[in-house]
């Protein structure tokens, strides 16, 4: 790949993120928002949280797949989240179960 | 020191611990990609989203240059739900503020700062910033380390698989009331469906259905309170 193409490539990238980011928030600075939009809104974190987490689990082209090792990791992981309400050990425990099913099967 | 900015911090450590090792799963698709290594580590202050740089940097010089650039914005298209979803808290910011904070608007940021938008404008802005810098800062070191120590790690750590763990880790601990699980789970369900799709367009049509589904759970429920079905302190929640 030449420098040309890298560069333009992260250039473009890297504007259109900022703008992606920025948009609504400077266009909607002085305005009313309307109810059901600002509804809507109140659900935006769980749903891509929830949508992201799937697809690097599962994703990938090809249709969904998820090891046993993978989904007995994130079983895990989600009690343990719920449970001590805390990421660090959320993280332990679905990297734990993980390598031990791994190493096992 | 402030309190906010301690306490921003106390935050943000958790959540940047499993980063460093998708710094380093970064780090090793630089060094192994087709991207001038320079250029490709760029990505981590330009662009600032680990999934994106991940797809820039493995698909460089693999398609075309503007499939490349696609991939990288509809991993980021998620990012236009984030700014949204912050848009009323941003009206009560100064003129700067709703310029330079949106750059640090990664996943983490927003997961963080969410919980947070009934602060004082002042306040919310000094834990916003505290913990944009944070990341963003410790970012640059993490990838540029990455591209050191990733190709050394061996594939039985599996690191590729600790994001994911993060990210249901910050959904079920963010999560408090009905309509909120029911965002989630509908989400998850329709992502796990759409998750072969092309270019991580899964994320985005999960998101929106988990949207939709919040939203009319939230009427059900405001439909049910006000019948007094439940008792108000139920029906508050």
């Amino acid at each position: 790949m030449s420098t040309w193409s890298a560069v333009m490539i992260v250039s473009i990238v890297a504007v259109m993120t900022y703008v992606m980011r920025a948009g609504v928030i400077v266009a909607l600075a002085d305005r009313p928002i309307p109810v059901p939009f600002e509804r809507a809104l109140r659900y935006v974190g769980p749903s891509v949280l929830a949508a992201l987490t799937i697809n690097l689990a599962a994703g990938g082209e090809g249709g969904p797949s998820l090891e046993i090792a993978e989904a007995a990791a994130l079983i895990v992981a989600g009690g343990v989240a719920i449970w001590r309400r805390n990421l660090i050990w959320t993280l332990l425990a679905g990297m734990t179960t993980l390598w031990i099913l791994t190493a096992l099967t | 020191m402030a309190k906010i900015d301690r306490r921003a911090i106390a935050d943000a450590i958790p959540l940047f611990l499993p980063a460093i090792p998708f710094g380093f799963v970064l780090g090793l698709a630089a060094t192994e990609g087709e991207m001038p290594i320079a250029i490709g580590w760029s990505t981590s202050p330009l662009i600032f989203g680990g999934a994106a740089q991940l797809a820039v940097l493995t698909l460089a010089g693999t398609a075309s240059i503007w499939a490349v650039i696609v991939a990288g914005l509809v991993i980021n298209t998620r990012h236009v739900m984030y700014s949204a979803a912050l848009a009323p808290v941003f009206q009560r910011q100064p003129r700067w503020m709703r310029w330079l904070g949106p750059f640090m608007l990664i996943d983490q940021v927003f997961a963080l700062t969410i919980a947070h938008v009934d602060r004082p404008p002042d306040e919310f802005r000094r834990y916003y910033l505290t913990c944009g810098l944070f990341f963003y800062v410790n970012w640059q070191w993490a990838t540029a380390l990455g591209m050191v120590v990733g190709p050394v790690v061996p594939d039985s750590w599996q690191l590729e698989f600790a994001p994911a763990i993060m990210f249901l880790g910050l959904v079920l601990i963010g999560i408090n009331r009905v309509p909120q699980a029911v965002a989630a789970v509908v989400g998850g369900l329709v992502g796990l469906v759409t998750a072969g799709l092309h270019d991580r367009l899964g994320i985005l049509i999960g998101a929106v259905a988990g949207i939709v589904a919040g939203a009319i759970a939230e009427l059900r429920q405001d439909r049910v309170s006000a019948t007094g079905l439940l008792s108000p302190p139920e029906a508050s929640r």
